[in-house]
């Protein structure tokens, strides 16, 4: 499991915002660490940072998430000056979300990169719903063609297919070797990969919304049946 | 005075840049609370203070050490982006001087540019952002220069404080494209950049130290 540095000007903002994120998670959870603040005050301070990275050691790579200005800068200089040698990246995300689909995706057992290529696209579950934003970009996912098992599922969930679902799906969808794509047909989005929490928000599915499942691969309709038991279950919300 | 830079005469440097930061941490903070968070004085006064104790509190081996040792604890002590720039421009010297107790005069430029170089690499800042490098870069060319034209260590270090002074109060009309002033956009147009001024003192009081060497 990789390993989650936390930078914050602030340590409250960040303790708050790995509470939240580990609110997704059941069980394991990943090494997090907070280097947050300076001189007792709010900041960033670089060897703080570095020394939050080599008390990973032991981890799979490390993904720094950091929040204002200075948080960057400080984070590539504790990068130079850290003892560690493992591989460790900075993410762009935004810290809240971005420290979401990190947990998420560190406790589903992801590689380094695909996890920062998530914090990293964070925004785009947030954009698909905005109407002041730039414009919804929904990522496009290929590779759909001949899945070897599908399904079709109405979503019963009352608040759609949220984050703490879409958590769960992630997991679900990490017991097993096949790919696994989900599509709202009612609302026309999709397929997007059932491995990322991002992705599977991108969907906005709400209530009512007509989800395909499809899997490709050695263990596809075992996998099929798991997501299809999770959605006409309610993903547990509803008993 | 002789054309070499000793370890004392680089503590002396670091000595006179705290003094000076402590003379003038009001004005500091006064520039920062214009277009920034109004701690820059403080911050600093904190960080050079802390470069004071660990040069009066131990020995420092070699020059590559004492610039290591200052980089570091300007980087724990000052915080935020200041605190990286500051400690970055430090640690950038240190890996580029030779391991000795002196510089000579083509060393010490080298060591120079190579911190500006660094705090350059690390902000993603250039001349006319409205930070340090407004100050940083034109001293370091102005010294490079003066001794390109066979001017004394002692006086070309004199001139790029002078570049350094008047690069800090070019920064006044500019708008903000780094750090935190940015946020402010046009707003931070008519103030003199704290992070310019701070340097301007660190360049200063480097040419006060070597002018004190040759009296």
């Amino acid at each position: 499991m990789i390993g989650i540095v936390l930078v914050s000007h602030s340590e409250a903002l960040a303790n708050a915002a790995m509470e939240l994120a580990l609110q997704m998670v059941h069980g394991a959870q990943p090494p997090i660490r907070i280097a947050a603040g300076a001189a007792g005050g709010f900041g960033t301070d670089a060897t703080a940072i570095a020394s939050a990275i080599d008390d990973l050691a032991t981890t799979e790579g490390v993904l720094v998430i950091t929040d204002l200005g200075s948080a960057i800068l400080s984070s590539s200089l504790a990068l130079e000056i850290r003892s560690s040698t493992y591989q460790a990246l900075i993410s762009d995300g935004p810290f809240v979300e971005a420290t979401t689909a990190a947990v998420v995706g560190a406790t589903a057992g992801s590689s380094l990169a695909d996890v920062a290529a998530e914090a990293s696209n964070a925004l785009n579950a947030k954009r698909t719903q905005t109407v002041t934003g730039p414009g919804a970009s929904v990522p496009e996912n290929t590779d759909s063609e001949n899945p070897a098992a599908s399904a079709e599922e109405r979503l019963i969930n009352p608040m759609g297919l949220h984050t703490r679902p879409a958590a769960l799906l992630v997991q679900t969808a990490g017991e097993f070797s096949a790919d696994i794509e989900l599509t709202n047909t009612t609302a026309g989005r999709g397929p997007v990969s059932a491995s990322s929490v991002i992705g599977l928000l991108s969907l906005a599915a709400s209530k009512n919304d007509q989800l395909r499942i499809d899997a490709n691969g050695p263990d596809a309709s075992r996998a099929v049946n798991a997501v299809k038991r999770l959605v006409i279950q309610g993903f547990g919300e509803l008993s | 005075m002789p054309e070499t830079l000793t370890i004392d005469a680089l503590q002396q440097w670091l000595h006179r840049f705290a003094s000076e930061i402590t003379t003038q941490a009001d004005w500091l903070t006064e520039l920062d609370s214009a277009i920034g968070d109004a701690d820059h004085g403080t911050n600093m006064v904190r960080g050079t203070a802390a470069v004071v104790a660990k040069l009066d509190g131990g020995t420092t081996g070699t020059v590559q050490e004492l610039l290591k040792a200052v980089g570091i604890t300007l980087v724990s002590t000052v915080g935020g982006a200041s605190g990286s720039l500051y400690g970055t421009f430090f640690l950038e010297m240190g890996r580029n001087t030779p391991s000795d107790v002196q510089l000579n005069g083509s060393e010490l430029e080298n060591a120079l540019h190579a911190g500006v170089n660094g705090v350059i690499a690390r902000g993603h800042a250039t001349v006319g952002d409205k930070t340090m490098i407004d100050a940083l870069e034109p001293a370091v060319t102005a010294l490079s220069q003066s001794l390109a034209d066979g001017r004394q260590l002692q006086g070309s270090i004199a001139d790029a404080a002078t570049a350094a002074t008047i690069g800090r109060d070019s920064t006044k009309p500019l708008v903000a494209r780094k750090g935190r002033a940015s946020y402010l956009g046009e707003r931070s147009a008519g103030h003199i950049d704290p992070g310019a001024a701070s340097a301007a003192i660190l360049v200063a009081a480097l040419a006060a130290t070597i002018g004190e060497g040759r009296a």
